[in-house]
């Protein structure tokens, strides 16, 4: 009987307090400003910002001193290539180099004047190429298509001059990301991030007001029967869960469908795995939130940390590469296995099977912030009261 | 004189009660100067785990194989059939595979012209690509190799075949970045970036606390009622901590950690100060627009990461769609990237950046526009608190 009790009971707190922390949400203009309009501004501002994701035709000044069937033969592949585009042939290398100053080219071919006559002869003739550093995409675009036309003049000469067959066929898959798109890249990884960023700014604005206004949640506990640090977090964690499920949707699957991003995941096992990373984020936040006393305190500490996070998912700079140390440290974070799972999954088109270890990763994590979160309200409950 | 000087004396009050503020500027950047320098402190990645499937196990192919391990990018991990690398790959384990097919060496000594498989996993753009650049570089070289053997069969000397197996040497120069360093390209931007972020978040934190708090009135009593007197009293601490911020982080950048600087450091100085300022001159813009901390805050916040893609050093600006290239302009950022460039690759001077120098110092007229409504909220105070 009295276990009947106590489970009506439990239930009964569970649903007042996740009625409760709807209400705040729903009442709170800031909050909801950065829960749906954060949440789904960003995910379509990116979008719109890396549309192209690609530098494509990337102007190219050509100094051609040796002027013969060669170069040009070779400066045309080079200009058919989907990365450059030769736009003006100047006389000198200071002419190109004074271009480039000026932001109107972003990579430099230079021919001497003996290429022509040394490849006759049958011997080396060396091309230079300067790329602009100031963006990777510039050197990248540079390097392809010069690299490209190279390989592909090289193998006519060898043929046309020499009668020397190329060795072995080279066959090259790309099956994701063909064209090395930044969008396919980055918004694949953002997405995630979005998720678990604007409910930990959301949800710290949240609890900074309310422990500035000296009612925080970890008073409730005092008012329930038994310990009810439990009923707290999981109350107020499904009323997250209610909002992020709307939220997280559209940003998993009707942005990129909105955006003709890959899809190549079933929608059940996208919504599998946006479970597991909601629930995570969910506890994630409520543990790290608890740092938050003060309303806008959150932005002016903690908005520096998203890039950060967004590097330690691996999306970029590649996990093997990733020091130790800042290894660990990602493994604090939901999104460095959600944004991999999503990425593997989505785009890369894997199974439930094969983001496995990414969803177990989850599960744990999400199992250690339940603990700690709970823990942290036990602690603040006692500092409250200490308090008066 | 000695009113402002009392008013510089209450912020700095302020900046001692309350850790916050010195935390949310110095140790910010701080944390971020460890990580980005940490993060990217090999420039390359080295060692990156590259599959292979040798089905055909001869001499040739573990040549092959231990040739590609032998390069600074690529470490083998190796694979008995193509299904294991292949999930390996989609789980983001590998950044690349190569398959050596059966009879690979056979069909390579007939002259058979034997496929060679690659995949290369480009979700993961830095590995991806630098991957795929190696297994090119390592597929050429191995069918070069099997021409030299057949050009020396045929008796010609060393000379001559190299000049037969690789006609076009491309001799690849980078401006401004001779080691293809990512810490260096990066870091130099985005470390700006976020201290263009702390400026602007803690500008208005700064200025919107005084309408939260309810302290604006007792603040503009003490300038004799003048909004000007008030806040450039209120914010010069904030601008000397920003100033040795950004002039500590060029020193930390070019003269500490070396990344190559063609110019002088002078015009980096420069161009940092112009980007404080701006930023600074956007922050009270922002909050004269919306004098309430809370929206003030949560606007500041969601245009600074913005202003960080839209600096176009990752995608480039004439990349982007048309109608948000013009958004670039109204971030200091964007600005501070253009001077940047020309100084560190080409070391221009005045006569290459005064256009970029001009842009910013228009940024210093923002605050002026709408100072009136920033008064009229400091004197009534009826927006809502929180």
């Amino acid at each position: 009987m009295k276990g009947i009790n106590f489970v009506s009971t439990w239930f009964r707190d569970w649903y007042s307090i996740f009625v409760h922390e709807l209400r705040l949400i729903f009442s709170d203009a800031g909050a909801m400003v950065i829960f749906f309009v954060g949440g789904l501004l960003y995910p379509v501002l990116y979008n719109l910002i890396y549309m192209n994701g690609t530098v494509d035709e990337m102007p190219v000044a050509v100094v051609d001193l040796s002027d013969g069937a060669y170069s040009r033969r070779y400066l045309q592949k080079v200009d058919a290539t989907r990365e450059c585009e030769i736009l003006l042939y100047c006389t000198s290398l200071e002419e190109a180099r004074q271009l480039m100053q000026k932001r109107t080219v972003h990579g430099i071919i230079y021919v001497p004047a003996d290429f022509d006559s040394r490849i006759v002869r049958g011997e080396q003739g060396f091309i230079s190429t300067y790329a602009d550093m100031s963006s990777f995409l510039y050197y990248k675009s540079l390097t392809m298509g010069t690299s490209l036309a190279m390989l592909d003049e090289m193998h006519q000469i060898q043929i046309e001059n020499y009668q020397l067959p190329q060795m072995v066929e080279p066959e090259e898959n790309m099956p994701y990301n063909r064209p090395f798109s930044y969008t396919i890249f980055f918004i694949s990884a953002a997405l995630m991030l979005v998720i678990q960023q604007t409910m930990f700014y959301g949800s710290s604005l949240l609890a900074g007001t309310l422990r500035e206004q000296n009612r925080s949640f970890a008073s409730l506990p005092r008012q329930l029967q038994g310990l009810g640090v439990g009923r707290v977090v999981l109350g107020r964690g499904a009323a997250y869960m209610a909002v992020y499920l709307v939220v997280g949707t559209i940003i998993a699957l009707l942005v990129p469908w909105l955006f003709r991003l890959p899809q190549r995941a079933d929608w059940t096992e996208i919504m599998i795995l946006l479970l597991f990373f909601i629930v995570d984020c969910i506890f994630f936040t409520f543990t790290w939130s608890t740092l938050i006393w003060k309303r806008e305190t959150v932005f002016v500490l903690f908005l520096s940390a998203s890039p950060i996070i967004l590097f330690l998912t691996g999306f970029s700079w590649p996990t093997s590469a990733i020091p130790t140390f800042w290894q660990w440290v990602s493994y604090l974070f939901p999104s460095t296995f959600g944004c991999r799972a999503f990425i593997n999954l989505n785009t890369a088109g894997g199974t439930l099977a094969t983001v496995a270890p990414e969803i177990r990763a989850l599960a744990i994590q999400a199992a250690v912030y339940y603990f700690l979160s709970c823990a942290a309200i036990y602690v603040e409950n006692l500092i409250v009261k200490k308090r008066g | 004189m000695k009113k402002f000087l009392r008013i510089v004396w209450r912020e700095l009050g302020i900046i001692r009660k309350r850790p916050l503020y010195i935390l949310a500027s110095v140790g910010v950047l701080a944390v971020n100067i460890v990580f980005y320098t940490t993060f990217f402190r090999d420039g390359l990645p080295s060692k990156l785990p590259i599959g292979l499937v040798d089905l055909d196990r001869t001499s040739t192919s573990r040549a092959f194989s231990q040739q590609l391990d032998a390069t600074q990018l690529g470490q083998v991990v190796y694979y008995d059939d193509l299904h294991l690398a292949r999930h390996d790959m989609e789980t983001g384990k590998l950044t690349s595979f190569v398959v050596i097919p059966e009879g690979f060496n056979a069909d390579l000594q007939a002259q058979h012209q034997p496929h060679m498989a690659y995949y290369v996993n480009s979700l993961y753009f830095v590995g991806g690509a630098l991957a795929y650049k190696d297994i090119m570089t390592m597929v050429n070289l191995t069918n070069g190799a099997v021409q030299r053997e057949i050009l020396r069969a045929k008796g010609y000397n060393e000379r001559t075949a190299r000049a037969m197996i690789q006609p076009i040497v491309l001799d690849q120069h980078q401006i401004g970045n001779p080691a293809t360093n990512y810490g260096v390209y990066l870091n130099g931007v985005l470390l700006p970036g976020i201290l263009e972020m702390i400026v602007i978040l803690v500008t208005i934190y700064a200025v919107g606390s005084e309408l939260k708090y309810g302290t604006s009135r007792q603040l503009l009593g003490m300038a004799d009622g003048s909004i000007e007197k008030a806040l450039l009293g209120k914010l010069l601490p904030y601008n000397v901590i920003f100033t040795v911020l950004g002039i500590g982080l060029e020193l930390l950048l070019f003269h500490w950690f070396h990344y190559p600087l063609r110019g002088s450091i002078g015009w980096m100085f420069l161009d940092m100060l112009l980007l404080v300022s701006a930023s600074e001159a956007l922050g009270m813009f922002l909050v004269e627009l919306f004098p309430v901390l809370r929206l003030a805050v949560s606007v500041g916040a969601i245009l600074s990461v913005l202003g960080i893609s839209l600096a176009g050093f990752s995608l480039p600006v004439e990349a982007m769609p048309p109608y948000i290239q013009g958004f670039s302009a109204i971030f200091p950022l964007r600005h501070y990237y253009l001077i940047h460039v020309q100084e560190t690759l080409w070391g221009s001077g005045f006569a290459g950046c005064w256009k970029e120098v001009v842009h910013l110092l228009l940024f210093l007229f923002l605050p002026a526009v709408l100072m009136g409504r920033l008064n009229h909220a400091y004197i009534y105070q009826d927006y809502e608190r929180d």
